[in-house]
């Protein structure tokens, strides 16, 4: 923990704007990385695995309120966030936005989306911003698991069918630039955010992935490409496109907002 | 894909009684430990471990799930 630890008060107009895309990016890829993983939790290739998707879905969903939450410290509250939004507005990685065609593409959104989002929150909760290191430490410890169920999963595919090998290679190399990109953005905001000592730069965003999570990429032949920036949304801190309209009535909740009791 | 089962056995709290929760099917011990922990968390273990029922030696029963009529090398 940083010794200097900084409070919404100690942040001015942009600074608070720049930490409200942060939190923005880190919640909304929790909430659409649950609804990605529980479609998985029938359909995947074994009872164990499946029920590992729903519980991995059930904490990500738990992280996502937990990180909205956040916006409460800078005077906002989070329930037309969570409720309200059009997909327009969602700044979950880029990769999400489709739901995963197969196991290999679940096992890519494991091994690539969950391992960068959990690099983001890690260095998110190691900066200056203290709420946020208050709150991450019970989330890290969950995504222990999360990141030894990609590794299982990659390595296994790997191993398999050669099939299965170009499978899950081709699904991870189809995440890894946009993905890479949204974790280690590298504009304006991010750079003031990393000036602050509130998240790491972009470089070492991208160092810190390819030490933890490279290896097990390379296992599957998967070599670690240029981030793709071209297209660049500052505004989300993602590339263009949005999360389908079906995912994010889920994540809004629409089908039940007449039943809202809270 | 060849599966194996594990036994699952956890605490609640340190100093507590191991006891024998479930068990999991799983191709390999590293996805076994991630089966058991999303299968068996609903309550706030103390401490989790898995054992490959293979390895289990049945001590005065011929029958039940622990049986084994091969010798364990």
């Amino acid at each position: 923990m940083s010794a200097a630890e900084l409070t919404p008060a100690d942040l001015d107009d942009q600074g608070r704007a720049d930490l409200r895309r942060l939190i923005l990016t880190l919640a909304d890829t929790k909430r659409m990385l649950g609804i990605r993983y529980s479609d998985w939790l029938l359909g995947a290739p074994s009872i164990e695995a499946g029920i590992a998707a729903s519980g991995m879905a059930q904490d990500e969903w738990g992280h996502a309120r937990l990180l909205y939450a956040l916006l409460k410290d800078l005077g906002e509250d989070p329930m037309p966030v969570e409720h309200d939004r059009a997909p327009e507005a969602y700044a979950s990685c880029d990769a999400l936005d489709a739901e995963a065609g197969d196991w290999a593409d679940v096992v890519a959104f494991m091994a690539v989306v969950d391992a960068a989002l959990t690099v983001l929150l890690e260095g998110f909760a190691e900066g200056a911003y203290g709420p946020a290191g208050a709150r991450a430490g019970k989330m890290i410890a969950e995504e222990g698991f999360h990141r030894d169920m990609a590794a299982a999963w990659t390595r296994r595919l790997a191993a398999g069918s050669a099939e299965a090998r170009a499978r899950v290679a081709a699904a991870c190399a189809a995440v890894l630039p946009r993905t890479l990109a949204w974790m280690a953005a590298d504009d304006a905001a991010a750079t003031r955010l990393a000036d602050a000592g509130i998240l790491p730069s972009a470089d070492a965003l991208l160092g810190r992935f390819a030490e933890l999570h490279g290896p097990v990429l390379a296992a599957a032949g998967v070599d670690l490409p240029t981030p793709d920036r071209s297209d660049w949304d500052a505004e989300r801190g993602r590339g263009p496109g949005h999360p389908g309209l079906e995912a994010v009535e889920r994540a809004r909740g629409d089908l039940n907002r007449e039943l809202f009791v809270e | 894909m060849k599966e194996s089962v594990y036994d699952v056995f956890a605490r609640k709290d340190r100093g507590d009684a191991l006891q024998h929760i479930g068990y999991i099917d799983a191709p390999d011990a590293e996805l076994a430990r991630v089966y058991a922990w999303n299968t068996y968390n609903e309550q706030n273990w103390f401490e989790m471990c898995i054992v490959p029922r293979a390895q289990i030696i049945a001590v005065n029963r011929t029958d039940g799930p622990f049986a084994r009529k091969e010798a364990v090398s």
